[in-house]
């Protein structure tokens, strides 16, 4: 099975029913994904998917075989960090930090298509995502910090 | 060993010298190029103890926060610092470890006036690894030549195993599917056809009245145990004579259910055996008991095991014991290669411990001035944390009594200090709708504590509800507005207030009281683990509900910062402080009391 991950092509054998969450993390050793409940619910496998926001656990890895899909490993451009990875970093907004992939993916996918998103629509957006730490408050401010980064606001980023 | 930070650190280390000094691990091991690498059995779980212990090294060493490393919780290679529990790391462990690096400064301890490193906001040392996704947790690692395992648990809480067919590896009780992958293991595990005897629980864990009627049943009185940490029993005048006397008396009964950890990660291991000794990657915030459990598991010294425990995604208590650690092993040893048993989430549910179920009792009395006189409080089952009152009172007996459980029960932030404050909290402020006292005047009223009254002093009397304690040698105080919407309480603000002595890392610390209070939210509205006579009913998160973003308020988080007192361990205790003070909020809005968690608004009143 061949995938396009972060631009390389990338093959390993795997049985048909692998999902693309056991794929990259299991076969492909990208492990920057996370498991964290199997059925959709908590947003830990979120990768983008030709840019959308994708649940890895709910997908076949074949099925996937012809679309770009970036994990957390691939969203830094070369030593540069994305504008939400930055902000995620500048205002600590993770503490064991398992569901910060997913939720640094989701949140890229939000800002790429509404480049200033209220405060409600952060929250709207990363319902499905959980954080048993509880650092809610600092992800949405993360967000927001990026969103003002994107308008040009933070040479840094 | 696969984590390649470690392996690096740890080349490191050996080219730096001896790891061991008349046979007892050393602290400190300095490197050529100026840096210095740290031991410690201290496990970093998302609670901030790398960075902290990082500070409190750099703070004596006189040198910067990237010149130190920390190698942690390898049984192999570090002091044994005690379990990663209890928010001890801040109070016993960078005192300890800082008193270290002053001494191999060869100088004196640096008074907390003049830190420049500790009590400063040192962001999380390994905050680049977390947001590239670099950071591994133990089901990220892997070893050459490992096999996963997929354990074939039965369908029922507890049972016998009758019968067992098809490509399974078997290991006593232990029956499992082992392949190089997990989806092949997972593929095999459907193969395998297994026939089981459920034992039915004493009593339905599920059923309040029945399983508070069987705790009290089976309970034993406690007994005095002086210097304990979490005191079973604390006497003082003679509440018993003083209730029996008193005019105004009043009496409350509070429920406990059983939660779930609930991790983001769930448990995993990877267990390696080499010339009869065993080498385990695990997320156990004990590596030293955990090790202990695992020789005696296995029949071996604890000599042949060694631990190495690194980055739970998440612990919260949930994490102590061997699980998946022993099943690892005893796989590993049976298969003659490396194993891996990564948990599922219905694993992580219905395998793990929960946090006990308990009742709790409080009757109290009141004199004519308004002061508490006498205070019974009785935890059955779910735990001592927290019992002692806070509250200035002449007459008092704070009792826990222990009980067996037919749950597989342990720890869990801040243990039953959570069900002791929610019934604490609760009963005094019926004291003060009784007496139609302001809540916040009865509790200073009542209160001798010079630091919980600045506490409340600075939270200032408000609408909505409050709640105050001490805990963990801190005092920490909640303010909790709500709304009842739909049907439905709305959390609309919180305003937080703690003094914890010095403040070690202000950016960790609100951090931490952030999580401890959102974390509250789930136990307060939402969580209970459901069970019938067999089987424990909650097996995935679409049954069980936990606070998400939508359920946050806005949340203002206040300091005192005493660098005049030891600092108190934070990691857990505002947890403490959500559920009494969104019942009391719920009670000052509509006048239902809460009486048992999660909260369910009376309709007719709602």
């Amino acid at each position: 099975m061949k995938l396009n991950v972060n631009g390389r092509t990338l093959a390993a054998q795997a049985p048909e029913e692998t999902t693309l969450l056991a794929f990259l993390r299991d076969f492909l050793h990208l492990t920057g994904t996370k498991y964290g409940c199997g059925e959709g619910g908590c947003g830990a496998c979120t990768v983008l998917i030709d840019g959308h926001e994708t649940r890895s656990c709910l997908v076949k890895a074949a099925a996937v075989a012809n679309k770009r899909i970036t994990t957390i490993e691939g969203l830094a451009d070369g030593g540069h960090l994305h504008p939400i990875q930055q902000a995620f970093l500048d205002v600590e907004a993770f503490q064991c930090g398992f569901c910060t992939p997913g939720m640094i993916l989701a949140s890229a996918a939000l800002l790429a298509g509404n480049k200033t998103p209220t405060s409600a629509q952060v929250h709207d957006h990363l319902q499905g995502h959980i954080c048993r730490c509880g650092t809610y408050p600092r992800i949405v401010e993360a967000v927001l910090l990026a969103s003002s980064f994107k308008s040009g606001t933070a040479p840094h980023a | 060993m696969p984590d390649s930070i470690s392996r690096r650190e740890v080349l490191q280390a050996l080219g730096a010298g001896a790891f061991l000094f008349a046979g007892a691990p050393v602290r400190i091991h300095p490197a050529d190029d100026g840096t210095f690498t740290i031991y410690t059995g201290k496990v970093e779980l998302g609670q901030g103890a790398r960075t902290e212990l990082t500070q409190a090294v750099a703070e004596e060493l006189r040198v910067p926060v990237g010149r130190v490393r920390l190698v942690m919780g390898d049984t192999g290679l570090c002091p044994d610092d005690g379990g990663t529990y209890s928010s001890l790391t801040t109070p016993l462990n960078v005192p300890a470890i800082r008193q270290e690096a002053a001494d191999y400064r060869g100088g004196a301890l640096t008074p907390p006036s003049d830190w420049k490193i500790m009590g400063t906001p040192v962001a999380n040392v390994r905050g680049h690894d977390i947001v590239t996704g670099a950071y591994q947790y133990p089901s990220d690692l892997h070893v050459d030549d490992m096999l996963h395992a997929r354990v074939i648990r039965a369908p029922y809480y507890r049972a016998s195993l009758l019968s067992v067919d098809g490509p399974a590896v078997r290991e006593g009780d232990l029956i499992a599917a082992l392949a190089p992958d997990p989806v092949s293991a997972a593929r095999l595990a459907g193969n395998i056809q297994t026939q089981w005897k459920p034992e039915p629980f004493p009593v339905d864990p599920s059923d309040h009245e029945a399983l508070a009627a069987w705790f009290k049943a089976h309970s034993t009185p406690p007994v005095e145990q002086p210097g304990a940490r979490y005191p079973p029993l604390t006497r003082r005048g003679d509440a018993a004579k003083a209730l029996a006397a008193a005019d105004h008396k009043r009496s409350s009964r509070f429920w406990l259910p059983y939660i779930a950890h609930t991790p983001m990660e769930p448990r995993a291991a990877i267990a390696s055996w080499k010339d009869g000794a065993v080498e385990i990657h695990s997320g156990t915030q004990t590596p030293f008991p955990t090790r202990a459990e695992i020789a005696k598991a296995l029949d071996l010294p604890e000599s042949k095991v060694r631990v190495m425990a690194g980055n739970p995604g998440g612990a919260f208590g949930g994490k102590h014991r061997a699980e998946c650690e022993i099943e690892a092993a005893r796989l590993a040893r049976t298969a003659g290669k490396p194993v891996k048993v990564a948990w599922t989430r219905e694993e992580e549910f219905t395998c793990s411990y929960h946090r006990p179920a308990g009742l709790v009792e409080i009757e109290s009395s009141l004199g004519a001035n308004g002061k508490l006189d006498a205070w019974v409080h009785r935890n059955y089952n779910s735990g001592a944390p927290a019992l002692p009152t806070p509250y200035d009172t002449p007459n008092i007996s704070c009792e826990f009594h222990r009980t067996p459980a037919p749950v597989r029960q342990g720890p869990y932030r801040s243990l039953a200090a959570v069900g002791n404050i929610f019934a604490r909290e609760s009963h005094i402020d019926d004291w003060a709708a009784a007496t139609k006292t302001d809540p916040w005047e009865f509790r200073m009223n009542n209160l001798a504590d010079a630091r919980l009254r600045a506490v409340l002093e600075k939270l200032g009397k408000g609408s909505g509800g409050m709640a105050c304690t001490i805990e963990k040698d801190a005092r920490i105080a909640l303010r909790a507005e709500v709304g009842i919407e739909g049907g439905a309480i709305r959390l609309k603000r919180f305003v937080f207030v703690g003094e914890y002595g010095a403040i070690v890392n202000p950016l960790n610390l609100r951090n931490q009281i952030t999580g401890a209070l959102i974390m509250g939210i789930g136990g307060a509205l939402f969580e209970e683990v459901r069970f019938d006579l067999t089987t424990q009913r909650t097996r995935s998160l679409a049954d069980y509900r936990v606070p998400r973003f939508t359920d946050i308020p806005e949340i203002e988080v206040h300091l005192i910062d005493r660098r005049d007192i030891p600092s108190a361990g934070a990691g857990e205790s505002a947890i403490t402080m959500t559920a009494p003070a969104i019942a009391n909020a719920v009670f000052a809005a509509t006048g239902q009391r809460f009486t048992s968690l999660p909260f369910r608004l009376d309709m007719h009143k709602g």
